[in-house]
Parts: structure tokens; sequence; C-alpha cells
């Protein structure tokens, strides 16, 4: 990484990056070799909405020149200034059109454009002709932040007779030639070398090492617009490397580099594409090989990028326990069996999760003699690959339809099911398989979500989990859910939090269209830790294979549906998913035919793919 | 080591500043400077103001006497006097950038990662770009302390585009 840190800026205001002339022979992000050939500047106002009377925030330097009032004296006033004749005058003059007034005032109350003439003055009483725009500037919960104006002026041809007691025509004269020979504005704002942003005082260094490497990547995708100096700042892909680490998490951005094809992407477009899932597309596998026998309800999990297969429900009903591998960066993948020494003993209903790199856990689950609570691990890259009993103490109830997730990389965490004579739990346990004689330890909560199976848990932020749906306890009752609940596990006394789209007491309100309840869904991680729901059991006639986004770490966590180019599955619950290299979703089984091909595979892209 | 030697910094507005060595060897350039027997008479800093050298002196203090005091200071203490002592009203935001600047020339990595990291929180979250099909530029504007404003302002009914 280059960095030229010799090129401190100085403050004469004729900075580079403050000025059009980039011509590092690169994509240009807005036409700006043309502004050297304008002719007629405008004025540029910009006042904060959210503050009573839309206070001045920042005004560039041809408003300066023209208008005659400087920066410092108009900042934190509202815009009428300019209808009073110079800066004494108390009241608007008369000749101000007060209908065009009150059709600004009309258009910003409704959050509208304005566009109009309007007699203005500047500072030394003359008169000019202000041809304004007005564009209201939208924050994220659709209020109006702020208000951009855009001012052409040009010379009113009014006699207004001399302000009071002052001579004007000297002042006037001179003005009146000031408009057609204003400098040709090469370089940008004034206000910037005055220090109104001293951010710019800063060396690219500093900036990017240790201002934006900080933000998250659609801040950086912000920062980039704001300059062409930040521009060609956000263009670094170390910087977008450090993003990505610092919001994503090492471990994340260590597997994003595995993926096929991501060094070309660049670090800055794989962001992007995580962060606006613009490239998201569902696409069909076609694999080779076979899981034989056929199966349904079995469990399936990602380490890098092979999907790992593990037991289920054969056809009659008999739990398996055989060991399945697909590997997608071969170039022909298909399924092969492991052959291992000692499998676990067969189940269905159980979870598989990824945990220390390479391992897969097993626990859970209904076997032949009834629900498991037992922990098998799995070292895929052991030669051969080997089944190992987890002998963990105090260890929770046996069950099945139960979630888990991986919190650190190593610890396990389960929660919820169906144990025996069909009872519903709603407990969370911890085991961490990191220490050489793990324990089982429940997480105790005041208050626990109504207990339910079928739901899922995904971990995000780094230490925080999140439940959705399942098929929840009501009363004597049981209904789908789509109540969203989290937990915190990096506080010292972690408890559940109850998010959006539930009908909880003390829940938030619903922001966005929440999914339809649903259970044995699927729940996909996202780097930024937005989690994204798919498929599961459905009630009704609603459409199973509709995509939807949450971002937990929202002020206001909203539901938004994410709309993909491509066919996803047709039918969409008691299939498996597993997120493979961070990047892709691959959706096995989940026909509800009698058959259960493992050879069509579906997938969910969320970044390009460039193989 | 408790050396109780005195060390003279001299801002670039020619005032003294006596200080603890201990208090000036938290920048790791005047640190550099002592090893190096530069620190003789005053260690001038040209790119120092004395307002803001004041300040930095006063950060440095309060950090190397939280490290050794004997019930050794609460570390929420010491982030609740460091979120005070940086707290920017629109006044004191050329001090903030100011503050960045004499961190990173006097190489002191607490202050300046504090300082960015208050720079950056002002930006998170607060940035969109705007595009009409008028206006035809890219802006970004964040909150009101910090206004990152485009620079690129051009006349759209006048579109000439280079070809």
């Amino acid at each position: 990484m280059e960095w030229d840190s010799s090129s401190n800026s100085d403050l004469s205001g004729d900075e580079e990056e403050a000025g059009f002339m980039l011509n590092d022979g690169g994509p240009i992000p807005f036409p700006v070799e043309n502004l050297i050939q304008i002719a007629s500047p405008c004025g540029f106002v910009v006042t904060d909405a959210l503050e009573p009377d839309h206070p001045i925030i920042y005004v560039n330097a041809v408003f300066e020149m023209v208008t005659g009032y400087r920066a410092e004296e108009v900042l934190g006033r509202n815009c009428r200034f300019l209808q009073c004749r110079g800066p004494f005058a108390k009241r608007r003059h008369p000749l101000v059109d007060s209908a065009v007034v009150a059709e600004i005032r009309r258009c910003m109350d409704e959050g509208i454009e304005f566009q109009g003439e309007l007699l203005n003055f500047r500072k030394d009483g003359s008169p000019l002709l202000n041809r304004l725009r007005l564009t209201p500037i939208y924050g994220d919960d659709e209020a109006v932040t702020h208000v951009i104006g855009i001012q052409f002026f040009t010379e009113a041809n009014i006699d207004l007779g001399p302000i009071s007691g002052k001579d004007s025509t000297k002042s006037t004269e001179r003005f009146r030639t000031g408009l057609s020979s204003l400098p040709i504005l090469s370089t940008g704002d004034r206000n910037v070398a005055r220090g109104l942003c001293g951010i710019f005082q800063l060396s690219d260094e500093v900036i990017s090492l240790k201002i934006l490497s900080r933000l998250t990547p659609r801040d950086i995708a912000a920062v980039g617009s704001v300059c062409t100096r930040f521009y060609a700042l956000t263009k670094n892909e170390d910087l977008w490397r450090m993003v990505c680490q610092n919001a994503w998490g090492s471990e994340t951005t260590r597997l994003l580099e595995t993926v096929p094809g991501a060094k070309r992407l660049g670090w800055g477009r794989l962001a992007r594409e995580l962060t606006t899932l613009e490239a998201a597309a569902w696409r069909k596998l076609t694999v080779g090989g076979a899981v034989e026998p056929s199966r349904c309800n079995f469990s399936a999990c990602a380490v890098g990028n092979r999907v790992v297969l593990f037991g289920g429900e054969g056809v009659n009903m008999q739990p398996m326990n055989d060991t399945f591998v697909l590997d997608l960066n071969a170039s022909n993948p298909e399924w092969r069996h492991v052959q291992v020494s000692s499998p676990p003993p067969g189940r269905w209903g159980h979870t598989l999760t990824c945990v220390n790199g390479s391992h897969l856990v097993v626990f859970g689950g209904c076997g032949r003699q009834g629900l498991l609570n037992d922990v098998f691990l799995l070292d895929l890259d052991a030669n051969p690959p080997t089944w190992r009993e987890i002998s963990g103490l105090a260890p929770p109830l046996p069950r099945s339809w139960h979630s888990s997730c991986t919190l650190d990389g190593s610890k396990l965490i389960v929660s919820g099911g169906c144990a025996d004579s069909g009872v519903l739990l709603s407990d969370t346990f911890l085991l961490d398989l990191s220490m050489e004689k793990p324990i089982w330890r429940e997480i105790p909560a005041a208050w626990t979500p109504p207990s339910r199976l079928g739901h899922t848990l995904t971990v995000y932020g780094g230490r925080k989990i999140l439940m959705f749906g399942g098929l929840a306890k009501s009363g004597p009752l049981r209904f789908r859910s789509s109540d969203v609940f989290t937990m915190d596990l990096s506080e010292e006394e972690p408890c559940w939090r109850c998010v959006t789209g539930s009908g909880m007491p003390g829940a938030g309100n619903p922001g966005g269209i929440a999914p339809p309840p649903r259970l044995d869904h699927v729940a996909v991680s996202l780097p930024s830790g937005r989690i994204l729901i798919f498929g599961g059991s459905v009630a009704g006639l609603h459409s199973a294979s509709q995509l939807y986004l949450l971002d937990p770490t929202d002020e206001k966590p909203t539901w938004r549906i994410l709309n993909v180019p491509g066919r996803p599955p047709r039918f969409a619950w008691g299939h498996s998913t597993c997120v493979v290299g961070g990047t892709r979703a691959i959706v096995l089984g989940g026909q509800t035919g009698e058959e259960w091909m493992l050879t069509e595979l579906h997938e969910l892209s969320l970044a390009s793919s460039l193989i | 080591m408790a050396s109780s030697r005195k060390i003279t910094l001299r801002s670039s507005d020619g005032e003294s500043f006596e200080v603890e060595e201990a208090v000036a060897v938290e920048s790791q350039t005047i640190k550099h400077m002592i090893e190096d027997d530069c620190a003789d008479n005053a260690i001038p800093l040209p790119n120092v103001t004395s307002k803001i050298l004041a300040k930095v002196i006063e950060y440095c203090k309060k950090h190397v006497d939280a490290s050794k005091a004997e019930d050794r200071v609460n570390d929420e203490d010491l982030k609740a006097w460091d979120a005070a002592f940086i707290k920017v009203d629109q006044v004191d935001q050329a001090t903030l950038f100011d503050l960045i600047l004499a961190a990173n020339y006097l190489n002191i990595k607490s202050l300046l990662d504090l300082t960015c990291q208050t720079v950056a929180d002002m930006i998170k979250g607060n940035l969109f770009p705007v595009r009409n099909e008028w206006l035809n530029f890219t802006f970004s504007i964040a909150n009101r302390e910090l206004v990152l404003v485009c620079l690129t302002e051009w006349v759209a009914h006048r579109r000439l585009f280079c070809s």
C-alpha cells in the first residue's frame, strides 16, 4: 500500500481534492472535466431541515461572491434574509412576490421540490434575480433532513431607488459587472479552506487508516462520493479489506478470501455486493454422485467450500448414520460417501454445525431408541475423517428439531426443540468445545421466549444470537411464529429481548412487512449481521420462496423483501441450507415429492461469481 | 521508571511548557528525540500551537497518572474522562482536527485513536449520496458537526459532456 503522505493539503483553497482537475485516467463518476467551461456558476446552499426554521449550514463560494454575504454571517440563519434589502432591513421587500414565497413554504411543508424565480438582494442592497431550485433530502426514516438550494443569480433590472441613507450607485455599478466577470470556478469550496470541515486538512494516511477504516462498508461507499479526493481514497483495496475486517470480523474475512474468484472481484466490490445484495441471484446447480439411500430430515453444514451431510430419515422412517461430502470447489462436484470407522448412532431432526474451522458437531435428534442428547465431533480433514464422541458433563434434555449455532468459532449453542412425549422446550445451553473436557452450561434467563421447535438461531455482531420463527407454544396450542428474539452473550447476565414482528408485550412496532409465520425455514447470516429468511412451512397460500431481510443492529429493525432474479426452489421446507464460503447459500432437498433429489441444488449467490 | 526529570516543550507560537519526562514520552516522537539526545534545551514543536499543546499535555498527564495510580483508576472512569475530554460542540470542531494532526505528528497512538474514532462516529450512518436527474452530481452530508459537502457542483442545464 503506497501512501503519498507528503500531500498534506495546504489551506490556500487550491486543494486538488476540492477541484475538478482529476486526471488520473481512471473512470470518473461524474463528468467533471467540463466544469472548466462553465460560464455561469450557481450558488449552493444547504439547510438543516430538522432544526426549527431551516438554518443554513453550508454556502458555497459563489453564494458568497454574488450575494456579498460571507458564510460566517449567514450560517445558522434562514435564507429569507435574502428577501430583505440589505442586512439592516427587517422585513421582506415589497417587490418580492409573496405568492412565490408561499409556494416555497408549501413545497417545503410537503417535502417536494420547488422551482421558481424570486427577487433577492445582495448585502449592498442591489437586486438579484434568483432562479431557485430547492430539493429536499430524505434521511433513513423518510423524514426530510436537509434541503439543498441551487441558485442561478442574474441581474434584476429593477430601479429600486437608493437604499435609505446610503449611496448605493457606486457599489451597484461595481457589482453589476460582478456577475459577468466572476472568475471561472475551477476549484471548489472556500468554506472548506476556512475549516468548515477540518477533515480535509488531514493527510491521506490518517484519513484512510485511522478514520475511514472504522466506518462500515455502507458509509465508505457514501464517503467515496463526497469529493474526488475521497473517491480516490475509497478505491484502495487495503482500506476495503480493513473495513470488511472491522465490520464483519476476521473469521468471516478470512473465509471470504478463500472464495474462488474473490481476489479478482476485490474487497471493494465484494463489500459493496454483500451490503447492497445487488448481485444476488438464484442459480441451479447440478452435481454428480448421489446420496443413497434417499432420505429426508438430514442435516447439512458447510465447511469452507465443502458441504457435509449426515444422517436423516430413510424411506421406512429408519434413522440413518452415514456421512456424505460434496466439494463445491472441485471442477465436477459430486457427492461422496465418506467411510468412517465409528459413526454416531443414526438419527434425524438433529443439528450439524461447524466449529473450530474444519470440524462438525452433531447434537441431539431422534434415533432408533428415542431422542438423543449426545455430541459427536467430525474431523473432516483427518485421514480418514473420524467421528468422535464428546462426553460433555450435564447435557441438556434429549431433543429433536432444536436449533443450534456456533459462537466464537468454538462454542456450540442449542436451544428449544421437542423433548420426550412431545413437550416443547425453551432452554438455551452452551458447550465450549475448545476445552479439554467440555461442560454443558445452561444460560439462565429470567424470561425466555415461548418454547418452540423448528426455529432458527443465527449469530450476528460478534456475540449476539437471533432466534426466529418456529412452532411455538401458546397456552395449550401451538402456532407458527414470526417472532424475532435476540440475546447478547457478551453481557454479564444475558437476557432475551423481543425484536420486531412480535405480538409479544413490550415488542417494538413491526417495521416493514414481516415474513408469514413459519417453521423449518432457513436463516442465513450475512457478513454484515443481517439475516436472510427463506422457505419453511408456511400456513395458507403465502409463498415460502420469498426472501426476507432483517438487520437486527438497526435502531428500528425493519423487515425488507429482497427480490432476486433467477428461480428459487419451488417448495422450500423440510430442506437444509448451508452457507458456503460466506457468499453462497445452497439449498438441499426441499421437494415435497417422494424423491429427495440431492443432485439438483439451488444456490442463492450473494456476490458476483467470477468463475 | 519514576524519573522526575522535566522536559520543556515549545509550541509554534513560542510558549514553553514544562512537563515530567514520563508525560512527555507518551509521545513517541518526543521519546525518540530524547533518546537521540536532542532534548537538552527545549524541544521545539513547530507544528503544534500552544492551545493544542496544552490539551495534549493534559491528556498525556491524565493517562500517565491513571496507569501508575496505586488503586488503578477504573477503566470505565478513564473512558468517561476521555469522552469528556473529546466532547465536541460546533465551536471546537477545529480543535478536534488540530488534535488529530498533533497526535499524528507527536505519535501518541491512544490520543490519535480517540480523536479519529470520534470523527468516525460523527460520520457513521450519517452520509447518504444524493442524485437527482437535474443535479446529477453526488452529494453527501453528514451531521451538523461535520459537514462533508461534495465539492463538485455544476450547472445542469448546461450539461457539457466530454466526448
